[in-house]
This record gives structure tokens, C-alpha cells and sequence, in this order.
């Protein structure tokens, strides 16, 4: 390569887009992420999981976690998708009138109980006549699931219903004063700020357990956050058609109605379809402390054991998720 | 109609957009504003509906002071046309026009958005007037033309039945066809309801065809009132002059004849 000639002016030069101090900011970050990595016990993570990996490839010979996850695979396939039930339990059993599909089944148990003469603990084998249902507990775990949707459908409502003055008051150009603007922004922070599953804890001291302390918890914490979006689309809006609004004597509310909410609809309609989604995942969530809907049974059903109907509940939460998702998707596309 | 008592604006910044402008407008007249960009054209208009307030002197529509009590009802009977149109571009053109006799509509219609009949039949008989035809009534304005837009523009402007119609470059965003084409409909629908309209515009050539009287600024300040004829023989240059955003084909305009508009058009 040839010199210019004649040289440009020496005010004429590019310096590439960083500089040393660029350079020393990402070392001090590497170096803190280096310093929290080994706290939190990073190293360790990533031998385990190498482990695992040339355990599940025959390289190693022995990986805790490796036999750990395959433990819990083992106990939870076969999922559980038959409801057994003794008949002795069952009351006014009707031998000629069984549940569809429901058929009688003779299961023998090994038991071991102490004979009081030879104080020896003897086995025996105790036959119980239970119901089997082949679908039965699927089909308790779906009524679970519905009334987790339905959890998740009346969050969102009220959310809705709650974040709609939150936003008109939390949004700067609308907000008749500073202190209306500033209490609205507050509230929102600090529905925000506390957890679902936090709100749930307390709620259901207050409501006991069940879905109403449930669909609480989440409508509070996604009013905070719709109120937040909200607020943010019409401080954004395009000033134009609402000037022209006011200039004509309008109103605010008149026109928010007609110079704000056609303009954010399609953000709008977006929020609320993932709060409805984040709804539906997180009331499966709040039921662990028992706010109702298929949480609690997935905790009921965890404490015991019994981990073949844990999978059953898992494979359904994954399949309601996966509609559902189908389902935004599709809304979106047509409401746009 | 409309006066202006020596009004002056000083922004907060420190501009003085307006300095001591007398003007009266009768009845139905169609003023053209004239000035380059900063000269006070949209300042003056925006006092007229209190979108600025003077800092001395007073706007009176219609024999009555404009002051913070009665802006509202007298904003009811000012119109107004935007140069960007300011139409809400996901709301259907009926919408859009209905909007416009929002101020007339109790909130329970505004917000089921089903007006009184006879603001509906209204709805339509504009925008028939102003070109457009039924199938467009549902159209989403976005789908529009500019033109289109601005035709739609003037038809809600028109919803309130004012008495004064102020338009803020209502071409500037336009084609020169188009442009001639919504001054026209813009002049006409005035004149029909004999509204009195005051029209800022960038472009000379417009504004000697259209304009009964032509109103000049140059930095806040009066410079020429009179008509169309009166500022050919005086020359376009006292307005312009001296000015970095002088329009391209100011120089030429003093020359200009119906004649040679017919030709561009």
C-alpha cells in the first residue's frame, strides 16, 4: 500500500471505537464474576456436570448427580395416570353401578405386623378389593388444570381492571397532579416489588387456602406491571392526534379514548396475552402454598412420593403451556 | 370576527415569536399566512384556540375575549387542519371524522363510539364532499394517501361547524397536485358555510391564488397585509429576504400566473 500523496491534514484519522478504558472495564468485570462465581460454587457445577456427561457416554465411572436425575426419571415414568381407590374407603360403594371404564381389582399387599405371643415379626399377605379407573387421576388432574386456568383468567381480568385508573394516573401527561402521579407510580413499584408466590403466603393467612388467595396474588402483581406498560405506551404516544383532539376542546378522557388507545391496542393486546400466560405458569406455581389449583395437588402429591403422579402433573402443565402458547400466538396474528 | 390586540408571545426560552400584531379579520374571509419557518405563523395561530396563550394583548373571536374560563366552549367553535393531518393512523376514517364532534358527545357515546344521528348523517355528507367514498368509511386511515389523509383532515375540522378555521400548513407535506387540488376543496368548503379560515402556507404561488387577503411575518412582526394583487406588485423578496430557508421557487413566484399552474398541474 502506497502513502497518500499528499499526506492528509494530521487532524484527518480514526481511532478504533474502544478505548483503554473500555478494556478495563470488561477486565473488572470478568475479574467480579470470577470473584462471585467461586462463592456461589461455579467450579464445582461445572465438574459435576462434566461428570454426568462422560458418565451418561461411559467415560466415567461414577457421577452423584448423573444417578440422582436417573433416580428421579426412574420414579416418575411411568407417569401415573390410573386412579386405584380402595372400595372399603369408598363410601356407598354400588358393585352394579361402576364409573365408566372403573373395573374391580384384587390387590395383594405384603404387610408386616408383630405377633404379640412370639413378640416376632411376622409377614403376611393382605388381600384389599380396590376400583381401579384407568384415566382417574388424569382426569382429576385436568379438573386441577381447569381450575388453574380459570385461576389464571380471573387474575388477568382484575389485573386488567385494576392497572386501567393505575396507568391513567401513573402516566405523566394525563395525571391531573404530581401527588396523584406520584402515588399512583409508588403503588405500582411496590405491587411490583412483592412476589406472587409472597402475596399468595400472606393471602392465604387472610383467605385460608383455596383459589381466592390465589387469583389475588396474581392479579396484584400483574396490575403492578400492566399498570407500569401502560402508563409507559401512552407517555409514548404520538402526540399529534391527541393535540389535535384537545385543540378542539375534547377532554382527557375523551381523548385518551380516541387519540391514545387505538395508537397502543396492539401493545395492549400483547401485554395482556402474556400476562395471561405468565398467569397460567405461575398459578401452578402459587398452589405450593396453597392458593389453589394444580400446585397444591403437585405439592401434596410431591411430599408423599408419590413422583409417578408428579409426572402426570408435569406432562400436563407442559401440554397446557404449549397450547397456550399456540393460542397467544394465533391471537395476536388475528387482533394486529 | 376575529381580532388580535396587539399580541406578543415570549417563549419560556426567550424567543420572541410574536411582538405587537394588530389584525381583524372579518367573516368569512380566507387569510393566508406568509412568513418563513420561525416567523410566527403557528404561534399566531395557536393563539387563536388558546393552544398559546399571548403573554400581553388579547384574541377575541367572535366579540368575546379568549381567556382560561370560556377556552373551552370557544374552542368548540374553532377548527383545525394539521399540516402532519394528526389523525389517529389505527382508527377507521369514519372514526377519525366522528371525532371531531367529540366535544358535543356525552362520554357514555364517545366511549361506545355511536354518535347521534345527526352527527353521523354529518359524518357522511363530509367526507361525500370531500371526495371519499363509502368504502373508505371503515378503511383504517393509515391505508390512506397523504391527500386522502388531509381530505379527511378537513372533513373532521368541519364536524364541529365552526366559525373559524385555522389550518397549519395544511400542504406542506403534500405534492404540488394534491396541494392545489385540497386548497381548492379547503377554499370552497369555506366559503360554503362562509367560515372564516386562517391558513398558514409555505408556498406563495398558493397562497396568491387562494387567499383574499394575504398577511405577511418576518420575526414576529407584521410586514404586509393586504391582497393577493397588492403583494405581487410588491415583490415576495421583503418577505424572504435575508432568510436561510427561503423556499426554492420564491424568486420566481411574483410571475407566476394561473396560467403557468394549469401548466405544472
Amino acid at each position: 500500500m502506497k502513502p497518500l500523496s499528499p499526506p492528509l491534514p494530521k487532524d484527518w484519522q480514526l481511532t478504533p471505537p474502544w478505548t483503554a478504558k473500555h478494556l478495563l472495564i470488561g477486565i473488572a468485570l470478568l475479574a467480579l464474576l470470577a470473584l462471585t462465581g467461586s462463592r456461589l460454587e461455579m467450579p464445582r457445577m461445572i465438574t459435576e456436570i462434566g461428570e454426568a456427561i462422560g458418565y451418561s457416554v461411559g467415560l466415567t465411572e461414577k457421577s452423584p448427580v448423573a444417578t440422582g436425575l436417573a433416580r428421579i426419571g426412574h420414579s416418575i415414568f411411568p407417569i401415573q395416570i390410573a386412579e386405584v381407590t380402595e372400595i372399603s374407603r369408598i363410601e356407598n360403594f354400588d358393585r352394579n353401578h361402576l364409573p365408566l371404564f372403573a373395573r374391580i381389582e384384587i390387590q395383594e399387599t405384603k404387610t408386616a405386623h408383630l405377633n404379640t405371643d412370639t413378640l416376632q415379626m411376622e409377614t403376611g399377605v393382605e388381600k384389599k378389593a380396590v376400583l381401579v379407573e384407568p384415566l382417574g387421576y388424569l382426569k382429576i388432574v385436568l379438573v386441577k388444570m381447569v381450575e388453574t386456568l380459570e385461576i389464571a383468567l380471573w387474575a388477568t381480568v382484575l389485573s386488567i381492571l385494576l392497572s386501567i385508573p393505575l396507568a391513567y394516573y401513573a402516566a405523566s401527561n394525563y395525571s391531573p397532579n404530581k401527588l396523584t402521579y406520584f402515588l399512583s407510580r409508588s403503588s405500582i413499584s411496590l405491587l411490583r416489588s412483592v412476589p406472587e408466590l409472597i402475596t399468595a403466603l400472606f393471602l392465604v393467612l387472610a383467605f385460608g387456602f383455596g383459589p381466592i388467595a390465589g387469583v389475588l396474588a396474581l392479579a396484584l402483581h400483574a396490575a403492578g406491571f400492566l399498570g407500569k406498560f401502560y402508563a409507559e405506551d401512552i407517555e409514548n404516544a404520538d402526540r399529534k392526534p391527541q393535540q389535535s383532539l384537545e385543540a378542539i376542546g375534547a377532554g382527557k378522557l375523551k381523548t385518551l379514548w380516541y387519540g391514545v388507545l387505538p395508537q397502543v391496542m396492539p401493545q395492549y393486546v400483547a401485554y395482556n396475552l402474556y400476562i395471561l400466560d405468565r398467569n397460567v405458569r405461575m398459578a401452578t406455581v402459587i398452589g405450593l402454598v396453597g392458593a389453589g389449583g394444580i400446585g397444591q395437588e403437585l405439592k401434596g402429591r410431591f411430599d408423599m412420593f408419590h413422583f409417578g403422579h408428579v409426572g402426570t402433573i408435569l406432562v400436563v402443565i407442559f401440554i397446557t403451556v404449549l397450547l397456550l402458547d399456540q393460542f397467544s400466538a394465533r391471537t395476536r396474528k388475528k387482533l394486529l | 370576527m376575529l381580532k388580535f390586540h396587539s399580541v406578543s408571545k415570549r417563549y419560556d426560552d426567550g424567543t420572541q415569536a410574536l411582538s405587537e400584531v394588530h389584525l381583524d379579520i372579518p367573516q368569512g374571509q380566507f387569510c393566508v399566512l406568509l412568513g418563513s419557518s420561525g416567523a410566527g405563523k403557528s404561534t399566531l395561530l395557536y393563539m387563536v384556540n388558546g393552544l398559546v396563550t399571548p403573554t400581553t394583548g388579547q384574541v377575541e373571536i367572535g366579540g368575546k375575549a379568549l381567556n382560561r374560563a370560556n377556552m373551552k366552549s370557544i374552542r368548540r367553535t374553532v377548527g383545525m387542519v394539521h399540516q402532519q393531518f394528526n389523525l389517529t393512523p389505527r382508527l377507521s376514517v369514519a372514526m377519525n371524522v366522528l371525532s371531531g364532534a367529540l366535544p358535543f358527545v356525552s362520554y357514555l357515546r364517545a366511549a361506545a363510539m355511536w354518535y347521534p344521528r345527526v352527527l353521523r348523517e354529518r359524518a357522511c355528507k363530509l367526507l361525500a364532499e370531500v371526495g371519499l367514498s363509502p368504502e373508505h368509511l371503515t378503511r383504517r386511515v393509515s391505508e390512506l394517501s397523504g391527500g386522502q389523509m388531509q381530505r379527511v383532515g378537513i372533513a373532521r375540522a368541519f364536524m364541529l361547524e365552526p366559525q373559524v378555521l385555522l389550518a397549519d400548513e395544511p400542504v406542506a407535506s403534500l405534492d404540488p397536485r394534491v396541494s392545489r387540488d385540497i386548497m381548492v376543496l379547503l377554499r370552497d368548503e369555506a366559503k360554503r358555510r362562509g367560515t372564516t379560515v386562517v391558513c398558514s402556507l409555505h408556498q406563495p404561488e398558493l397562497a396568491v391564488e387562494f387567499a383574499d387577503r394575504i398577511i405577511a411575518l418576518k420575526g414576529g412582526k407584521l410586514i404586509f397585509d393586504g391582497t393577493p394583487e397588492q403583494l405581487v406588485a410588491a415583490g415576495l423578496d421583503s418577505i424572504y429576504q435575508n432568510n436561510e430557508s427561503k423556499p426554492a421557487p420564491s424568486h420566481s413566484v411574483p410571475h407566476v400566473t394561473p396560467q403557468m399552474l394549469e401548466a405544472l398541474a
